[in-house]
């Protein structure tokens, strides 16, 4: 070997000619560290890299033959994929993420610390290896290492019974933590459950376990339904105070679209079966169809008006067994129906569905899925011995309901499936929904539906709550439906009770007027006294975050029209403005302008109509054809 | 540990640049990692100007952490950058491309709905990796405290959430920081604000009107008397189909000169100079603005405390060098280097060290000396004293001083291009307005276009914003009504102005038994969370639920 090459002698260009004279590796490899350890530039490592590739000679093969110390990370890891020296930090890390090689990562970081010892490469490559190494003992799962969290994970990826039982074993021989071994035990149990199972099943929980309560011990008309038939999907429709609420029309909506492909996908002919409980609730039967209901079981008493959880829960059920498998104690013959209970079931989501859902299906034996967001109908393919009866093959389940529920804030999605063990029956598949899942569907009035009346005693005892008192939440006030609207805006600054004052003048000239004020007014730091604050109030705001009325008459006084308050007002049907401003927007979108103070204009308005000289009621006849009237400054309306 | 909480590694909280660049840095680290955005979208609630930047020297750029960013996420990269020195209608225009261009490797134009939600998702994806994620509509509204130690975050919409690491990078007004004692917001001098017009312009009038290629960009800045004495600038930058046009002031200039931002923004929007760009058919899409720390004065020196650290505009890592304002890029170096400090302190079984540790980095990676020049310390000692600033401008505008700025004509250029001497500008009147003034006055030249522009009114800004309120839940709440504790705010709201009902404050005379008096009303429902009445009037200040407030489109 001659001189030794100084790459930093040269510009990149140079070096790559000099390197042509250089022959033998080892010349090649002192001239590569001696390009890191001073430029350490990307191109001139290339170009040295690619003088090492043309004789032949992979770098990783040079430094083995060369250098003691670093042929030692040869011997303990093998090659390092890549020289980390020539990245930077940023690229490193997803660099990394592709090597998925344990020995490769420990080649990376001997690499390192032998080379530029970055902390940040260090820790970079250490967590790389850590996760890696995680991964990889979930084979192999020592129980002694992990919190009882992280072991309940580990033993899920776990199937045989024998490694369960080892890790078993040792937890006892270690911490012996209950937790810990109640955990692999139920995974044992789970794993060979189909067994197990299968030579208990016949064994009614009340005789295995003698020691134990069995508050659903009577519920064996259900039990007992083997090889039970099922139809229809079911819809519980909520009423409240007098009104259908929409989540109950969404359902429908959604219970449609599914029958309707049930009903293909399988060759049937099911039907959406809508439910209403309640005092008076025949009348909603209707729109039921309208919204997809095929037929519509009502019961109806005056006891019922309030939701009642006993009272609605045994109604719901009585229905739901209505002409099913007969039995002891079993309902009457329906007419209307041929199979023992409802296929699928859903419920609305709100504070009374969810009591109601919850105790229904419990009372039928079945499951439910609660605060469900998605819906759909699939066959499923399960291979969980407990469905399948059999370890290790695979079952093909029908007409699943595929419910799917948010979980942590929509984060993730759980999909949640009832489905029959085989030797116990978990029918009708419940799901309770949350309200506005579903698009509201267009009512179909030409739909056509069956209405059935639904009869059985209601006994006392389900009505031993009583409500005493109930206070129903201040609705606010109502400013819709009303003939005339008389509003007021800041413009009422200047004496804000006189203001309010002659608001509440004018709207008493009318037989239906309510007061509405702009937000302007909400938000406002008017001192108003007593007797007229309560007309300033949000509840009384018309606008994009307020009202939106209609009314025939809209008087607008000192209100400029923003566009957040027109959204609220502009279908009226004759809207009247008052302002001082012949600018001000509003008059865009008025019938009649009268510019003028409404300090002036509104006491001779409503002298005007009081004395029966101006007929309000004639200006909203005329008033489609916005004719404009600009009052004088003295603020005379001229018609 | 206690089971009653849902617990994540780390918990970066706001998907801004900053926590983006957190977030992408822990996951590669293995880090399980979650996210939390308040906006209905990440980048809805966000602003900024619009320049990012690559900077050569800093330890981490956008694109080291996403590597399609530029393709995918950013508008046109600047290769053009000017300087106009305006007064009245005569303007003396300075080629600033070599100060733009020093230590800078890239540097593109943004808008932040466009370019955060496109990050959002890459973050998204890689910290599902790690058993986290990224949820927006999730407001945090503190930090979660076991026996005085922040354990983690407290928030509207779930329940509190446990973390190793907590990462604030909520922006501006950090609610965090603010409630780690770290940041008040009392003093205007700390802050400016940054008020935006983004413009509607198809690709091909943009290439006409400011003679770019497909892959080319301009940015214009503007100084002088356009904004009467209030001290700050004005900026124009090219998008691919819009451009961005704006104005940047000390706020507390604002203050006293009670200067109204729209209307200073229409200054701008209608000079002559502007008319050749904005031409007859000004559609304005969006109207936003937001506070920016100024990172010379309050950048905090040691941006941790307990679990929590803070990166980015909430750690006042926000630099005006001079007339270039570099924030985002500061906010992803800061961003990458707490979780490179994470992830040693979790290495070296040491998690409570890497608050320090990133202090450490921040320092020797050079990013405190951007945020805080060690030069600007001694200047500003003396420079923003306003004896001096009347001297100096009296020199100035005096016969030597004009005659002194003509010699310096030929020099401008280097002047203007030197990073050291923009770096040490005082922010007084002198280096904003009286500078920049007589240089257009003594070496400028007129502008002969006429303007036709048609700024909007505040009303139809307003209108034309999207708005998902959170009725009978305002997230302000005026502490003290007097026009003196809060009055400074009908004027410096961006949505507000004196004599207009339509704003979030208004000026009224109420009599309360037979005395008048003038106090001060609020509406927080056309507020677009700007920071700006944090800072300026006496209130209990806060961000709306998450998901609700302003939605900001272009950003
Ligand atoms: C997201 C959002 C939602 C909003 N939602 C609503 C909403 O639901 N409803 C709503 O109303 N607003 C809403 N606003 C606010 C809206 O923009 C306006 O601020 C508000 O409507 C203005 O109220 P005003 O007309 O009373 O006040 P101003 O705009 O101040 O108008 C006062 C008018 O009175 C006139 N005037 C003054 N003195 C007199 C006098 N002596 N006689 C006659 N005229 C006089 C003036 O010329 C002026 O035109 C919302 C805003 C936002 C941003
Ligand atoms: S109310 Fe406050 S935060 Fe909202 S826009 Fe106005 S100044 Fe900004």
């Amino acid at each position: 070997m001659g001189d030794p090459l100084d790459p930093s002698d040269y510009t990149v260009d140079e070096l790559r000619e000099e390197l042509e004279t250089v022959e033998t590796a080892d010349e090649l490899e002192s001239v590569l560290e001696a390009e890191r350890t001073s430029k350490n530039r990307k191109t001139a490592l290339e170009a040295i890299r690619n003088r090492l590739d043309d004789l032949g000679v992979p770098e990783a093969e040079a430094i083995e033959e060369d250098t003691d110390t670093e042929g030692e990370y040869l011997e303990a890891g093998g090659e390092p994929p890549f020289d980390p020296a020539e990245f930077d930090i940023a690229e490193l890390g997803p660099k990394l993420k592709d090597v998925e090689d344990i020995d490769a990562l420990r080649a990376l970081l001997d690499a390192e610390e032998s080379g530029e010892n970055r902390d940040s490469v260090v820790t970079l490559v250490e967590s790389r290896i850590d996760k890696l190494s995680e991964s990889e003992v979930e084979g192999e799962v020592d129980p002694t290492e992990l919190s009882v969290a992280e072991l309940g994970n580990a033993v899920q990826n776990v199937d045989e019974v024998e490694t369960l039982e080892a890790i078993l074993d040792a937890e006892e021989s270690g911490e012996n933590r209950e937790t810990a071994k109640n955990l692999i035990q139920s995974r044992i149990e789970s794993v060979s459950g189909g067994e197990r199972e299968e030579a208990e099943a016949a064994v009614p929980p009340e005789e295995k376990h003698p020691d134990l309560d069995h508050p659903t011990a009577d519920k064996r008309h259900v039990r007992a339904l083997e090889d039970g038939t099922y139809g229809d999907m079911w819809v519980y429709c909520e009423t409240q105070a007098g009104a259908l609420i929409d989540v109950s029309r969404e359902m429908l909506g959604k219970a449609r679209e599914l029958i309707d492909g049930y009903n293909d996908d399988y060759d049937a002919d099911e039907r959406v079966v809508a439910v209403l409980v309640g005092d008076d609730v025949e009348k909603h039967a209707e729109e039921c169809i309208a919204c997809g209901a095929d037929v519509v079981v009502y019961h109806e008493d005056d006891r019922l008006d309030r939701f009642q959880h006993k009272a609605y829960t045994e109604i719901f059920c009585d229905m739901a067994r209505w002409g099913g498998d007969p039995g002891e104690g079993n309902p009457g013959e329906a007419d209307w129906r041929d199979y023992d209970e409802p296929r699928y079931v859903v419920f609305p989501a709100t504070n009374n569905g969810r009591d109601l859902s919850a105790q229904v299906q419990a009372e039928l034996d079945s499951g439910l899925a609660s605060d469900c967001s998605g819906l759909f109908i699939e066959d499923a393919v399960i291979s969980n011995p407990v469905k399948t009866g059999q370890p290790g093959t695979n079952k093909t389940f029908e007409r699943v309901l595929h419910m799917k529920r948010p979980d942590f804030s929509g984060f993730e999605y759980s999909t949640i499936l009832c489905l029959d063990n085989p030797n116990r029956e978990f029918h009708p598949q419940g799901a309770s929904v949350i309200p506005g899942s579903f698009e509201l569907p267009d009512p179909d009035p030409d739909l056509e539906g069956e209405v059935v009346e639904h009869d059985v005693a209601l006994d006392d005892d389900w009505f031993r709550v009583e409500v005493t008192e109930f206070d129903q939440l201040e609705a606010g006030v109502d400013l819709t439906g009303h003939d005339v609207i008389v509003a007021m805006g800041r413009g009422i600054g200047a004496d804000p009770t006189r203001g309010m004052e002659l608001a509440v003048d004018l709207a008493d000239c009318f037989e239906d007027a309510e007061i509405g004020v702009t937000r302007g007014i909400v938000t406002g730091s008017y001192n108003f006294e007593g007797h007229v604050e309560q007309y300033t109030q949000e509840e009384r705001q018309i606008g994009e975050t307020g009202q939106v009325v209609e009314p025939d008459l809209y008087v607008a006084a000192g209100i400029s029209g923003a566009v957040q308050h027109k959204v609220g007002m502009d279908e009226s049907d004759t809207i009247v403005a008052i302002n001082t401003d012949p600018e001000a927007r509003i008059r865009d979108f008025s019938d009649y302008f009268i510019e003028g103070d409404l300090f002036e204009v509104l006491p001779r308005l409503i002298d005007a109509i009081e004395t029966g000289e101006l007929d309000l009621g004639a200006v909203t006849d005329g008033g489609r054809d916005a004719s404009e009237t600009t009052a004088s400054d003295e603020g005379d309306t001229h018609e | 540990m206690s089971d009653e909480h849902e617990h994540y590694e780390a918990v970066v909280v706001g998907a801004g640049p900053g926590g983006a660049a957190a977030a992408a840095a822990l996951a590669n680290y293995g880090v399980e990692t979650l996210v939390l955005e308040r906006g209905v979208d990440a980048g809805s609630k966000n602003v900024s100007g619009g320049l990012i930047y690559a900077e050569e020297s800093a330890p981490y750029t956008i694109d080291d952490l996403f590597p399609d960013f530029r393709e995918e996420a950013s508008e046109r990269p600047v290769t053009e950058y000017y300087l106009h020195n305006v007064a009245g209608d005569k303007v003396k225009t300075v080629d600033i491309t070599d100060l733009h261009e020093h230590d800078t490797e890239w540097s593109d134009s943004v808008l932040r709905r466009r370019m955060d939600s496109w990050l959002a998702e890459r973050v998204h994806e890689m910290t599902r990796e790690t058993g986290g994620g990224l949820l927006t509509d999730v407001r945090v509204n503190g930090l979660l405290r076991e026996g005085g130690e922040i354990v983690g975050v407290t928030c509207d919409e779930v329940d509190p959430i446990r973390a190793d690491l907590v990462v604030a990078a909520d922006g501006v007004n950090s609610e965090l920081a603010r409630d780690a004692g770290l940041m008040d917001w009392e003093d205007p001098e700390e802050w400016f604000q940054g008020v935006k017009a983004v413009v509607d312009m198809p690709p091909e009038v943009v290439a006409d009107r400011f003679d770019v290629g497909e892959d080319e960009g301009v940015a214009h800045l503007f100084s002088g008397d356009l904004f009467e004495d209030v001290r700050g600038g004005g900026f124009l930058y090219t998008n691919e189909d819009s451009v961005s046009i704006g104005t940047v002031f000390h706020l507390n200039s604002l203050v006293a000169e009670r200067a109204e931002p729209h209307e200073l923004l229409d200054a701008l929007l209608t000079h002559p100079l502007l008319a050749q760009w904005l031409g007859d058919d000004y559609e304005e899409r969006e109207y936003s603005a937001k506070l920016v720390p100024d990172s010379k004065k309050v950048a905090l020196k040691e941006p941790h405390e307990g679990r929590l650290v803070v990166v980015g505009d909430a750690a006042g890592q926000m630099q005006a060098q001079g007339p270039i304002i570099k924030g985002m890029n500061h906010a992803v170096s800061a961003g990458a280097l707490a979780a490179e400090a994470f992830a040693e302190a979790k290495s070296r079984d040491d998690p409570s060290s890497a608050g320090r540790r990133y202090a450490k980095k921040l320092r020797s990676e050079g990013v405190m000396k951007k945020l805080r020049p060690p030069q600007y310390r001694a200047v500003s000692a003396l420079g923003e004293r306003d004896a001096v600033t009347n001297v100096v401008d009296g020199v100035l505008t005096s016969g030597v001083g004009r005659t002194a700025i003509k010699a310096l004509s030929g020099q401008l250029d280097r002047l203007f291009g030197s990073p050291f001497l923009t770096s040490m500008v005082p922010d007084t009147r002198t280096s904003y307005v009286t500078l920049p003034t007589i240089i257009a006055e003594e070496l400028g030249t007129p502008v002969r276009e006429e303007s036709t522009v048609e700024p909007p009114t505040l009303a139809d800004r307003i209108g034309d914003l999207t708005y998902d309120t959170d009725i009978g839940n305002p997230h302000i709440r005026l502490v003290d009504n007097s026009v003196d504790a809060s009055g400074a705010a009908v004027s410096a709201c961006p949505v507000s102005a004196q004599d207009f009902g339509g704003g979030c404050y208004r000026e009224e005379t109420v009599t309360s038994n037979g005395d008048e008096e003038r106090v001060v009303s609020l509406d927080t429902q056309p507020c677009v969370e700007c920071g700006t009445c944090a800072v300026v009037a006496d209130t209990e200040w806060e961000h709306p639920r998450g998901g609700k407030g302003v939605e900001f489109r272009e950003g």
